[in-house]
């Protein structure tokens, strides 16, 4: 087995020396956030239209599992297909903490993204000391366990196994201050995710700035001169994991509660695949790829899905990105501009 | 517990061992985690399908291997050998797509429908062995899978062509540095676990169902199977094929739901223990 990073990931992150970070930097940052936060909760004031919020909706909770995948890959290198462990986890967790132990949503809510973060501190001791392709199939293999067990005909009482699991609110409970019967409503529970997946966006920026991004770089970029130099590399990895487990698990347990419904579907091969392949396209080198990615796939899903040829589609991206865009869309966006900058000055100084 | 159980764990296991061996042989050359192996087992069934729908089933046995031979032909010209010096996990990520691909082109050929295939006449109806009544043709698979993996160990190990496997399976470049032309080798490697998937595909046509989906349940099986059995060593595929059908099917005896997560721990334990796998690096 044989551990390789990504290429575009060490390029697009070697750029930013040290000393740039700066300040200015985080003030700059923080401000875009807080505009795009802004102009976010504004987006059902100017859609009114019930479908395209759904599908924004749809995007910005599998965004959150992107955006897990994304951070793993973008600091470490590793390449996971078992985020949706935490993603699924976390919803059935809900579904079980509402129907089975009559908890109101809020308390479901918790409980569900405390599984799923369980899950992926669980799987994270199993699988974070190996790497490349050895990391990918351990991800793959535990996520697809936990598929196995969830359809299991014993497991029906708790999980539903094939028909899924039906979650059935309290009508007089409220999550975040909005009605069990409003939350299947997009323009409701917009805000609700919109602010979750900003404040996790943000979060993940910040720790990439920290001195814990840093290891998590020098682990990536040699694991073993990481550990002469005395740092213990398996302690900022496991966290590193569990960390983007517990991203994922936000967006799985809002997940479960716009849908009031979890299918083992979002535990399967194939939502995995997706959800890589949703990252990939996007761009791993980059904090936004993996959403942008997703909000793709997300489209690509509700308009070019004629027939069920989805997969076609999605199979063909994902060849041609990696053959001929290495760092999805947001990497040759990157290259573009930065030949653009590097032409400016040199065709004037030409003669 | 009885003989036909047994019997249904090792008619399981072949069918591992056959497709297991193609995944070992073409990771150990190229490096490539083919993830397309689940989608040219399930075409090999498809077209094994058509050709005993319209012509026999023994002809299938020739064609499919022979047509698969020619996609793994595709498959290294067009992808692994142009992209042999991006990373694994990229040609991995490829092969990846080109599965996704294949099961749809499968359902627009074939629709989405779950067919069958007859055993060919001489090969129906159960035949007594052990003081039970077999199924002849899982009878049938278990000798085809055991013949085909004692010739292609004897092939790897007394040929001229199989020592330069061996040799290009352990370093690519010195082997080519020694004079091995390896895209040759790589050509015949790539084609022949092909042929072996399409192989299997059609041996399994009449003992399972076939639907879009046959695949990617045996993927994963398979890609656990070679990293238990040692990562690019063929030997150790076949074995650890063989014995994870064998326990598989005996703990459904058991309990069902216990053998469903049985591959994994395999995988965890394995590769916690001895992470090089079982066999190690052996070709």
């Amino acid at each position: 087995m044989t551990a390789t990073t990504l290429p575009e990931v060490s390029q697009s992150n070697a750029e930013v020396p040290a000393g740039r970070r700066s300040r200015r930097g985080l003030v700059f940052g923080l401000t875009v956030a807080v505009v795009v936060a802004a102009v976010g909760y504004a987006v059902p004031y100017v859609i009114k239209d019930t479908y395209t919020m759904s599908l924004a909706v749809e995007a910005a909770l599998l965004g959150l599992l992107a955006l897990g995948i994304g951070f793993l890959a973008r600091h470490l290198g590793l390449i996971s297909l078992g985020h949706t462990s935490f993603f699924g986890g976390a919803a059935y967790a809900v579904g079980v903490g509402v129907n089975h132990y009559g908890w109101s949503m809020t308390q479901s809510f918790a409980f569900g993204v405390l599984v799923g973060t369980a899950l992926s501190l669980v799987m994270g001791v199993l699988v974070v000391r190996a790497s490349g392709m050895g990391f990918l199939m351990l991800t793959l293999a535990l996520s697809q366990a936990l598929y196995q067990l969830c359809v299991q005909t014993s497991f029906r009482p708790l999980t539903g196994a094939y028909d899924g699991l039906l979650i059935s609110f309290r009508p007089d409970d409220t999550f975040a201050g909005v009605n069990a019967s409003d939350l299947q409503n997009p323009g409701l529970f917009w805000p609700i995710v919109w602010i979750v997946l900003i404040v996790c966006v943000v979060a993940v920026w910040l720790l990439g700035r920290s001195p814990f991004g840093t290891i998590l770089e020098g682990v990536r970029e040699n694991e073993e001169r990481m550990r002469f130099s005395n740092y213990n590399t398996f302690r900022p990895r496991l966290a590193a994991f569990v960390l983007s487990g517990l991203v994922a698990s936000l967006g799985g347990a809002l997940f479960a509660l716009n849908g009031a419904y979890v299918s083992p579907d979002i535990l399967g091969f194939s939502r995995a695949g997706d959800s890589l392949i949703a990252a990939m396209v996007g761009g791993l080198g980059s904090l936004i790829g993996p959403l942008l990615g997703t909000g793709l796939y997300v489209w690509g899903e509700a308009h070019l899905n004629t027939g069920g040829n989805l997969h076609l589609y999605t199979g063909i991206a994902l060849i041609v990105v990696l053959v001929f865009l290495p760092g999805g869309v947001t990497g040759t966006l990157q290259r573009i501009w930065r030949r653009l900058r590097k032409e400016r000055p040199g065709m004037g100084g030409r003669r | 517990m009885n003989a036909a159980q047994v019997l249904n764990g090792i008619a399981l296991g072949s069918l591992l061992m056959v497709l297991s061996s193609g995944l070992a042989m073409i990771y150990g050359l190229r490096g490539v985690t083919n993830f397309a192996h689940g989608a040219l087992y399930m075409s090999g069934a498809y077209i094994a399908y058509s050709v005993s729908l319209h012509v026999s089933f023994w002809l299938a046995l020739v064609v499919v291997p022979v047509a698969l031979a020619l996609i793994g032909v595709v498959l290294e010209l067009v992808f692994f050998r142009p992209l042999q010096n991006r990373s694994h996990i990229e040609l991995g990520l490829v092969t990846f797509g080109l599965a996704l691909i294949a099961e749809r082109v499968v359902v627009l050929i074939w629709g989405e429908k779950t067919l069958s295939v007859d055993p060919p006449p001489g090969l129906r109806g159960t035949t007594s062995l052990f003081g039970v009544e077999y199924p002849t043709f899982r009878l049938a698979i278990i000798v085809a899978a055991v013949v085909m993996a004692v010739a292609l160990v004897t092939w790897l190990r007394r040929t001229r062509t199989g020592l330069y496997i061996r040799a290009a399976s352990q370093d690519l470049e010195t082997a080519g540095i020694m004079g091995i032309d390896v895209n040759r080798i790589s050509l015949i490697v790539v084609s022949l676990g092909a042929a072996l998937a399409g192989l299997a595909g059609a041996l399994a046509a009449p003992y399972v169902s076939l639907d879009p989906g046959m695949g990617d349940t045996f993927l994963i099986i398979v890609l656990i199977v070679v990293v238990v059995g040692g990562v690019g060593s063929i030997a150790g595929a076949m074995i650890s094929g063989m014995a994870l059908g064998i326990i598989q099917t005996l703990t459904t005896v058991w309990s069902p739901s216990v053998a469903v997560v049985v591959p994994y721990v395999a995988l965890v334990v394995v590769l916690l223990w001895r992470p090089q796998g079982l066999a190690g690096r052996r070709v």
